[in-house]
């Protein structure tokens, strides 16, 4: 199953290097050989600061992703783990944008491609884990903290076990069994 | 800083006062964090929700500008419920008595109502920090940017000298120092009343010592502190004393100095500016002269950073044909002005200097690479003195030895807010840009995270009151000056309280601050004055002002902007 980025606001200082690293690993080429003219500045991951949180929201790459059902072009597809947009056949439409429950999908220009009125051309915008960069994810590799990192289907599965016995646990509380434990 | 930084992962409790490590300094508050993961406890002290607030046991946000009657009320809770490390206060220091004079009449139940904090949340506070070891204090400019500075670092030191925190490992008060090198600025001796490594410009010795190695009669008057020089130019008290000429190199006084007005007013007047940089600002537009000089990556030298620690840096990339280093300018204009200057090399210079400074006089070039960092006091070359990581063990640098108390009365900041500027504004650092911005602004991928005007953050309160949206262009206005910037609704400040950044040209709140300052340290009030907020209802001029504005500056500065977006009409 996919996996996802998340953000842990104990940790997280709101400082945004994972937003600058997105759009670095998005251009394919090292920091200090971009041309400033030369790239989109369109991060697939936004803080969000509340009084009580600071932390980074971005695709939870959904098993049965809402955006991949709404985009009429058929443009967002699953592979390898990844819920990732075809930005080549994207019309803009934002059904997808609409459809998400996380937010993760914003609109975002495409450096040097023109629309009608003369504007650049914006697409559908979100994380794809930097499925074709290697190494991983930017964003957790950059992060100061380390408050970002790749939850796995089987972590959140061990989780949920761990629950189960709790909760059996809690259950039998003062049952015969429980009673034969004490012993 | 009395102790290291790497031992802030050590402590038992961080009292986090006025520093916003988040956006100051990320790496230093990646420590704190590890040390709140290693189970520290965090006090925070702030009238804004900052990252360490949210992370921290207790969050006292207090009315800005109220620092030294909370702290005088927390020495007070530890006094009056017998927390002390008696042994440690009968030992190690003087004063004791007069200090309890002044704290004792700083009740919790009294200090309430001028912090806005509970009297209950004052003594928590005051409890946690004497009952758990080692606890150290990080301060920053939420202390030091205030008419009444000073006194409140003093009183720190008093908590810290009276729970016994000095001298052992993780504890002690850090300033965590508001720029890159500030320190090492001071240590090298750039400061109106100091030599090199910190001795006095008025002791005859040292004198004689530095006239000895330099060859010439040296003044035995304290200077000027930067923050005097507005007024000795355009009101001397004594005409005679008046400033004609001003050298500035990496500074940008005409944007980070308070009531810029003022400051600009200033440079105009002044015969000759001359501005040494690595990239044009807004006092460079005043300047007479320009010398461009190499940036960090284009030399090498030595850095100090915050705790003292002496640190090398390398050279990585050739500088442009022409642009010289720092060292050498100063040596070719010394030469040319009659005293002949010349090294070959920053080597010489720092051997120079460590013969002068008996407390860096071990800091070899060596050392320094050879361990990655030696923190002074380091007083012999040999490699088995290897610094200081906390300063005070076994005694205070005092002459009897002793740390001494010191106690004095709570004052307000000069300009409180009244019906005419009724909001308090308080300023600070944004994350992205370093300073008055002059080297990021540059950057696009900084720029893209945040560029003019700027926000001012505002309470939702407030912006109901006012009528205003997250995103709105406003016009902030105090006695002094005017500027726009763009609403940020958040509940990280309280009601009557607004907060801006510095280093917005368009948005500059320095247009708005007050130059009151502390009479010891000669630093600004930026963290306090008063100011109004007027609606603009004609958002699109606005949003077409900023554009064109930030345009024609830079453009002003030679900076090529035709293949930027125009403004829209």
């Amino acid at each position: 199953m996919n996996a996802f980025v998340k953000g842990n606001p104990d940790l997280c200082m709101g400082c945004r290097t994972c937003m600058v690293a997105c759009v670095v690993s998005h251009t394919g080429r090292h920091i200090f050989e971009l041309d400033p003219d030369d790239y989109t500045f369109n991060p697939k991951l936004h803080m969000v600061k509340t009084r009580a949180i600071s932390v980074p929201v971005q695709c939870k790459h959904c098993e049965n992703p809402a955006c991949m059902a709404a985009c009429p072009q058929k443009c967002i597809h699953m592979e390898d783990g990844t819920v990732f947009i075809d930005t080549e056949n994207c019309i803009g439409c934002k059904a997808c944008m609409e459809a998400c429950p996380v937010g993760a999908i914003d609109m975002a220009p495409v450096s040097g491609v023109y629309q009608p009125d003369g504007k650049e051309r914006y697409v559908a915008n979100k994380c794809d884990l930097c499925r074709e960069q290697s190494g991983g994810p930017a964003c957790i590799r950059v992060c100061p903290t380390e408050a970002l990192k790749l939850v796995s289907y089987e972590e959140i599965a061990d989780t949920a076990q761990e629950r189960r016995l709790a909760a059996a646990k809690a259950n039998a509380d003062g049952s015969l069994g429980a009673a034969a434990q004490a012993k | 800083m009395t102790m290291g930084v790497q031992e802030i992962e050590d402590a038992g409790l961080i009292l986090n006062f006025g520093y916003n490590g988040a956006d100051s300094h990320p790496i230093v508050q990646r420590r704190i964090i590890r040390a709140r993961q290693k189970g520290a406890k965090i006090i925070c002290v702030d009238p804004r929700v900052i990252e360490s607030a949210r992370i921290a046991d207790i969050h006292l946000q207090l009315k800005g500008g109220t620092n030294l009657a909370l702290v005088n009320a927390l020495c007070n809770v530890i006094y009056t419920e017998g927390l002390m490390d008696e042994k440690f206060i009968r030992e190690k220091t003087t004063d004791f008595d007069e200090f309890v004079e002044v704290i004792k009449k700083y009740t919790p139940e009294d200090v309430s109502p001028i912090c806005r904090i509970s009297p209950e949340d004052i003594r928590k506070a005051a409890r946690l920090y004497a009952t758990t070891k080692p606890a150290m204090i990080l301060y920053g400019m939420g202390v030091c940017q205030f008419g009444q500075a000073v006194d409140v670092v003093k009183t720190l030191a008093d908590m810290a000298l009276m729970t016994g925190n000095f001298g052992k490992p993780a504890t002690g008060i850090g300033p965590v120092r508001g720029q890159n090198n500030v320190q090492g600025a001071c240590d090298m001796g750039a400061l109106p009343n100091n030599y090199p490594g910190y001795q006095s410009i008025t002791d005859d010795a040292v004198r004689e010592k530095f006239e000895k190695a330099w060859g010439v009669p040296l003044s035995n008057k304290v200077g000027l502190p930067l923050t005097h020089v507005p007024r000795r130019v355009l009101r001397p008290e004594d005409p005679s004393k008046q400033i004609h000429a001003y050298y500035i190199f990496g500074e940008d006084p005409a944007q980070t100095d308070p009531d810029i007005n003022e400051v600009r007013e200033a440079l105009e007047k002044c015969d000759l500016v001359i501005l040494q940089d690595i990239f044009m600002n807004r006092a460079g537009q005043y300047a007479d002269v320009v010398l461009p000089s190499t940036s960090w990556g284009e030399h090498e030298g030595v850095y100090s950073c915050c705790d003292r620690g002496f640190q090398r840096f390398h050279k990585m990339i050739e500088p442009p044909e022409g642009v010289k280093v720092d060292w050498q300018i100063i040596s070719e204009i010394s030469t040319a002005m009659g005293y002949p200057m010349h090294y070959n090399n920053t080597q010489e210079i720092w051997d120079e200097m460590r013969r002068l400074c008996p407390s860096f006089a071990g800091a070899t070039y060596e050392k320094l690479e050879a361990t990655g960092g030696v923190q002074w006091p380091c007083r012999s070359e040999d490699m088995s003195d290897k610094g200081t990581v906390y300063l005070h063990k076994g005694k205070f640098s005092n002459p009897d030895g002793k740390g001494r108390f010191y106690a004095t009365d709570w004052r307000p900041p000069q300009e409180l807010t009244d019906t005419e500027y009724p909001l308090i504004l308080n300023t600070g650092r944004e994350v992205g840009h370093y300073s008055a911005r002059t080297m990021t602004g540059n950057c696009r991928l900084l720029r893209s995270l945040e560029d003019e005007p700027g926000w001012v953050q505002i309470n939702p309160e407030d912006c109901l009151e006012y009528g205003l949206e997250h995103g709105d262009l406003v016009r902030l206005e105090s006695r002094r000056g005017w500027c726009l910037s763009r609403v940020s609704c958040t509940d990280r400040t309280s009601p009557g309280a607004v907060f801006m950044t510095y280093q917005w040209w368009i948005g500059a709140c320095n247009m708005l601050t007050n130059p009151n300052l502390d009479p010891v340290s000669n630093t600004p009030e930026y963290k306090y004055c008063s100011v109004r907020i007027e609606c603009i209802e004609d958002q699109a001029w606005a949003e077409n002002y900023v554009v064109t504005e930030y345009r024609r500056l830079r453009e002003s500065m030679g900076i090529d902007v035709s293949g930027e977006e125009a403004a829209v009409q």
